[in-house]
């Protein structure tokens, strides 16, 4: 006899219709916090927003006695005087809503605004839909770099703007310090950097635990098609284990194939004792649910980069699963309450709305903010209307810290940025995730031209 | 050469003006959001021509232009990456190409009338979209397919078309040309061919005209133009990407054609209008992407329903209406 | 013509025999009898979908480009039931319910208006129907990971050494039923007489005094259930995102194609066969990458073979 698994129920049994939901919010519920996922790849919004958000401001509320969220300046008085105008491009339109790191953006500008700007000047911040179309990135791009004075753009997110645009920010002479990236060309073009990891580093991260810890010896990534993010990740994970003596076998996935079957037979015929899911979360939970059907727990290891460090994951695989998925995560586990963490959600309750989401996107939106604005604060005040010394100032960001991140933050003089490359590893249990590894930096040879930037930026 | 060749009709005479206006003005009061619109809507006109005369003068349905786009443009791009050949020979090379497959599309596809015709192109566009989705689009990397991680060099655009605007007005110029080229089918012997064929083709191989060369001819001119448009649109761009060239958009492209009006030039500017300005115009708006959907599934329906002749025909029939009033007041 | 039928059966088995030995050499026979089972998973569920578009078709002259959109509106409906804490076959009978009524809506309302439109036009009016529907779906429900299970996942049998859930036997079950009972149906009932009558021509039909829109409401009802049962399934096996679901209309076409638009045994035959021979292209290195255009060569295929040697016609119909 088998229970109906209700899909998308938090342990808290709070639920959301989603966000048009016209019934009132459920009451929260005091007491532990749910286990709350970061969220990664190509899917965005909780629609338990409101009774993780509830929970957490209780446990907030409970831990402190008032918090209240630090940004910028902290003057508590609101900026007046020629706003800053800054950009940002997010893709919103099905298969994914990648909203929440420009919506966390602009709450921190707006705080920012309430606590006297950037050297008294307000952050004018303009956001524009990408829609998961080339087309209309490039149009939000022409929007937003060409025919509007943005000295920078900020908390961008998105699946393909960074592959259209990079040449026209290039020739503009404008820097991104996106928050949501899944392409290569968000590393390996000299004018973006991204506070979060990117498929690379994370399917690296989680590779290196799986073989050091969960003995993997020939690993099977299934990524997707698309050269610059599932043939580019998986790439390095092969090169990765090649370098510790193993072997690695890349798997390619159609993301519009109905039929993720033969993809898992196609990695099982590899002779692979370990498969690495390299996908967005909706694909990642049909190739699971596929190895269910073959009741295959057992016979792999499975392992996953962060798009399956996401709240309603769990739910959504259910108990089959529980134990047997270690995931790869890039910034801090959202119960892990350090000053950062506390005043992102300080910020969202204050200045966001309550639709927002509270996930790992929107902490990597509110970094890229958060260190915009130190950057800036740490600039001559004349010229923080200036595209070119605004991108001087930003090139010039080095060491700067937070407990989201695992390591410094830093943006130099570089045809590649990958500031953020150390993480952790998590396990899904229980209908939540729970912490494998703490902090560590992942080993490979990609990263010898980082580690040599570092070197010579004094970081190391 | 007969100089009635060469008349210009009162309805060509205002599409030549519209032309120039936009060619004048259109550049010169837009942002580079606009330009990058109208760039874009310039070259789906171009391709919505071949769809629609298709459609209007021959009653072949044609699902798969977008495909052929894509076409257009990956040649386009590999061309444009791997030999250092000037941009209207890239341009010439892809519609060719293009030409060529629409071509190869026709042969099989001449027995099929209607419905089937239709579910061939179809199939054709869905087989497209698989294959943009796994190979990509060239992007300066080596061997046939071209792609590497990460972008190439730039692409190169005409000698006399570098900034947007003077882009745009190249873009504008090759649509122009693109509709002379079917008029001037028109009003030669393909023309008449075409127009006995869709009257009774019974009557057409009775009257001894080689239905299969004319039909296939058709097919050849309709990927000409989307395979320029194709090219056009990689230049506006620079680069190209699987997600523009979906099935679906076919069939997208095919429904605004009949929505806008197949039979005159008006309705094919429309309809290039409503596939790329509008969306463009509701996303400047802040309309939510989804509820985009909505008002043009919504716009789609009604058009279908209440203008068979679609909006240009609305349009031109209200015109006509009040001249004939004015004529008889 | 019993001749020629049986030159295309065999021609059809020898093909696909071919294709699997081809395809197969060198692969390790378990390896192999896997592909083939996840391939007639796989298949089952274009024939399915292909089996709504032509029993519609048939009944009706409109190919609706909207059944996926229905089938996703429910499916999500379903899902929503769900996560508020319905007992879930309640939730199962929401999403047919739904889709029923989407699709009746679209039936009794615009297809009449339409009716004397040339079929493509049709088509391309459901093709707005299923934009206003994917948009409304998408708009109130945002994206992120779901899934629906159902009970009979839980229990499989083993075949060619794929495990084959209850669920997927019972989209092939219900495949097969619905080809019989749509047989019977339109063969042995008075309905179904009226409702080919319909199909052959709408205005003698009505002229012979056949109750046109009672025929066609139950045909377009007919065509909302099967949109309801395909999406559930649908949200089930491949995955609950609105947008794939909607889109799984083109693949079911090209299963519809096999069958001609009109004979559902040759739909599922062609289903079957697709999804077999999409999976099998997995073993060949070459065409690995670009196998899911399986569906479409072999409709574009199997359209041309029946096409030849047609002759042109003098006016009328085709």
């Amino acid at each position: 006899m088998t229970d109906f698994r209700e899909p998308g129920q938090p342990s808290t049994g709070t639920q959301d219709a989603g966000r048009r939901a016209t019934d009132s919010p459920a009451p929260a519920q005091p007491g532990p916090a749910p286990r709350q996922a970061n969220r990664g790849g190509v899917r965005m919004r909780l629609s338990k927003v409101l009774g993780a958000v509830s929970a957490l401001a209780t446990l907030t509320l409970a831990g402190q006695a008032m918090a209240q969220a630090q940004c910028g300046m902290n003057t508590g008085q609101a900026a007046t005087g020629e706003p800053i105008i800054v950009g940002g491009i997010y893709g919103d339109a099905a298969p994914g809503d990648w909203s929440s790191s420009t919506d966390s953006a602009a709450a921190y500008f707006r705080c920012v605004n309430a606590n006297g700007g950037i050297h008294g000047r307000p952050v004018d911040y303009r956001v524009a839909n990408d829609q998961w179309n080339p087309e209309a990135a490039a149009q939000a791009a022409a929007l937003l770099v060409n025919d509007t004075p943005t000295v920078a753009m900020v908390g961008n997110g998105s699946f393909i703007e960074m592959a259209v645009n990079a040449a026209t920010y290039e020739a503009a002479g404008i820097m991104v310090m996106a928050s949501a990236c899944a392409i290569s060309e968000c590393f390996e073009t000299p004018n973006i950097v991204s506070t979060n990891q990117g498929p690379l580093a994370s399917n690296l991260g989680a590779a290196q635990y799986a073989q050091e810890e969960l003995g993997a010896q020939h690993i099977a990534c299934i990524g997707l098609n698309i050269p610059n993010n599932g043939i580019w990740s998986c790439g390095a994970v092969n090169d990765f284990m090649a370098s510790r003596g193993g072997q690695g076998t890349t798997v390619l996935l159609n993301p519009g194939a109905p039929d993720v079957n033969s993809a898992l037979l196609e990695a099982m015929a590899s002779g692979a004792d370990t498969i690495l899911i390299n996908q967005p979360a909706g694909l990642a939970i049909a190739i699971l649910n596929a190895a269910r059907e073959q009741d295959l727990r057992d016979q792999f290891n499975w392992i996953a980069p962060t798009p399956l460090y996401d709240l309603s994951v769990p739910a959504a695989l259910g108990e089959y699963w529980d134990g047997k998925v270690y995931v790869n995560a890039e910034l801090a586990p959202l119960d892990m309450n350090g000053p950062d963490a506390l005043n992102w959600v300080a910020v969202l309750d204050a200045f966001g709305n309550p639709s927002d989401p509270r996930d790992t996107f929107g902490q990597a939106g509110y970094l890229s903010a958060r260190f915009f604005t130190q950057a800036l604060l740490a600039m001559d005040p004349a010229q923080v209307g200036d595209r070119a010394a605004v991108s001087a100032a930003i090139r010039g960001i080095s060491g700067y810290t937070s407990d989201l991140l695992c390591g410094p933050y830093y943006v130099g003089e570089a045809d590649f940025h990958m500031p953020n490359r150390a993480g952790r590893m998590v396990r899904i249990v229980n209908g939540g995730f729970e912490l494998v590894r703490d902090c560590y930096e992942y080993d490979s040879p990609y990263f010898a031209p980082h580690i040599a930037l570092e070197a010579q930026m004094g970081l190391n | 050469m007969d100089p009635r060749l060469f008349r210009i009709t009162p309805s060509g005479g205002w599409g030549l003006a519209l032309a120039a206006l936009a060619f004048v003005f259109l550049p010169m009061v837009s942002t580079s959001y606009w330009l990058s619109v109208f760039t874009s809507a310039a070259c789906f006109t171009l391709a919505l021509a071949g769809v629609a005369f298709m459609y209007a003068r021959l009653g072949m349905v044609s699902l798969t232009q977008v495909g052929l786009m894509g076409v257009g443009g990956w040649v386009a791009l590999r061309l444009n990456h791997a030999y250092d050949f000037p941009f209207e020979v890239n341009l010439i090379l892809a519609a060719t190409v293009t030409m060529i497959c629409g071509w190869l599309l026709a042969l099989p596809a001449l027995r099929m009338r209607g419905l089937y015709l239709a579910l061939v192109t179809l199939m054709a566009a869905g087989g497209l979209e698989i294959v943009f989705a796994t190979f990509q689009f060239p992007n300066g990397g080596e061997g046939f397919w071209g792609v590497q991680t990460g972008s190439g060099e730039a692409f190169r655009r005409p000698w006399l078309a570098q900034s947007p605007e003077n882009y745009l007005r190249y873009v504008i110029v090759c649509a122009v040309l693109g509709f002379l080229l079917i008029e001037l089918h028109r009003r030669l012997q393909p023309g008449r061919a075409w127009a006995l064929i869709r009257r009774s083709e019974a009557a057409a191989i009775a009257a001894g005209v080689n239905v299969t060369l004319y039909k296939t001819w058709a097919f050849g001119i309709s990927g000409l133009l989307g395979g320029a448009a194709g090219a056009l649109l990689a230049g506006s761009l620079g680069l190209l990407d699987d997600g523009t060239f979906r099935a679906s958009e076919s069939v997208m492209l095919f429904a605004l054609a009949v929505v806008g009006g197949a039979r005159h030039w008006l309705g094919v500017v429309i309809a290039a209008a409503l596939y790329k300005v509008l969306p463009a115009l509701l996303n400047l708006w802040g309309v939510d992407a989804d509820l985009a959907f909505v008002i043009f599934g919504a716009g789609l329906l009604h058009a279908v329903i209440t203008a068979p002749d679609g909006i240009a025909g609305q349009i031109l029939g209200a015109l006509r209406k009040k001249g004939g009033r004015n004529a008889a007041g | 013509m019993a001749l020629k039928n049986l030159t295309n059966w065999l021609l059809w088995a020898g093909l696909m025999a071919a294709i699997i030995a081809l395809l197969g050499w060198g692969a390790r026979p378990n390896m192999l009898g896997l592909f083939i089972a996840s391939g007639l998973a796989v298949g089952s569920l274009y024939a399915l979908g292909g089996i709504g578009i032509v029993v519609l078709y048939r009944a009706t002259g409109v190919l609706n480009f909207a059944s996926g959109a229905a089938g996703a509106a429910g499916a999500m409906t379903a899902w929503q039931l769900v996560a508020w804490g319905w007992w879930p076959p309640l939730s199962w009978a929401a999403c047919i319910l739904v889709a029923l009524v989407l699709t009746l809506a679209y039936g009794r309302l615009i297809a009449p208006q339409l009716a004397w439109r040339d079929p493509v036009v049709k088509a391309v009016a459901t093709l707005g129907y299923a934009l206003i529907l994917l948009g409304l779906v998408s708009f109130l429900w945002i994206d992120e990971p779901r899934s629906i299970t159902l009970p009979t996942d839980d229990v499989g049998v083993r075949l060619l050494g794929l495990r084959i859930t209850a669920t997927r036997l019972i989209v092939f079950a219900a495949s097969i039923l619905v080809v019989v009972g749509i047989w019977l149906f339109l063969s042995r009932t008075r309905v179904g007489l009226q409702m080919r009558a319909l199909a052959n021509d709408r205005s003698l039909a009505a002229l012979l005094g056949i109750p046109i829109l009672r025929v066609e409401t139950i045909a377009w009802g007919i065509a909302g259930l099967m949109a309801g049962f395909t999406g559930l399934m649908f949200a089930n096996l491949i995955r609950l995102e609105p947008v794939v679901i909607t889109f799984m209309v083109i693949p079911s076409i090209a299963a519809a194609i096999c069958g001609r638009l009109e004979s559902l045994l040759l739909v599922l035959l062609g289903g079957l066969s697709m999804g077999v021979i999409e999976n099998l292209l997995t073993l060949d290195p070459t065409l690995r990458g670009v196998r899911p255009i399986a569906p479409f060569v072999i409709a574009a295929l199997v359209l041309l073979w029946y096409q030849r040697g047609a002759r042109l016609t003098f006016g009328g119909r085709d």
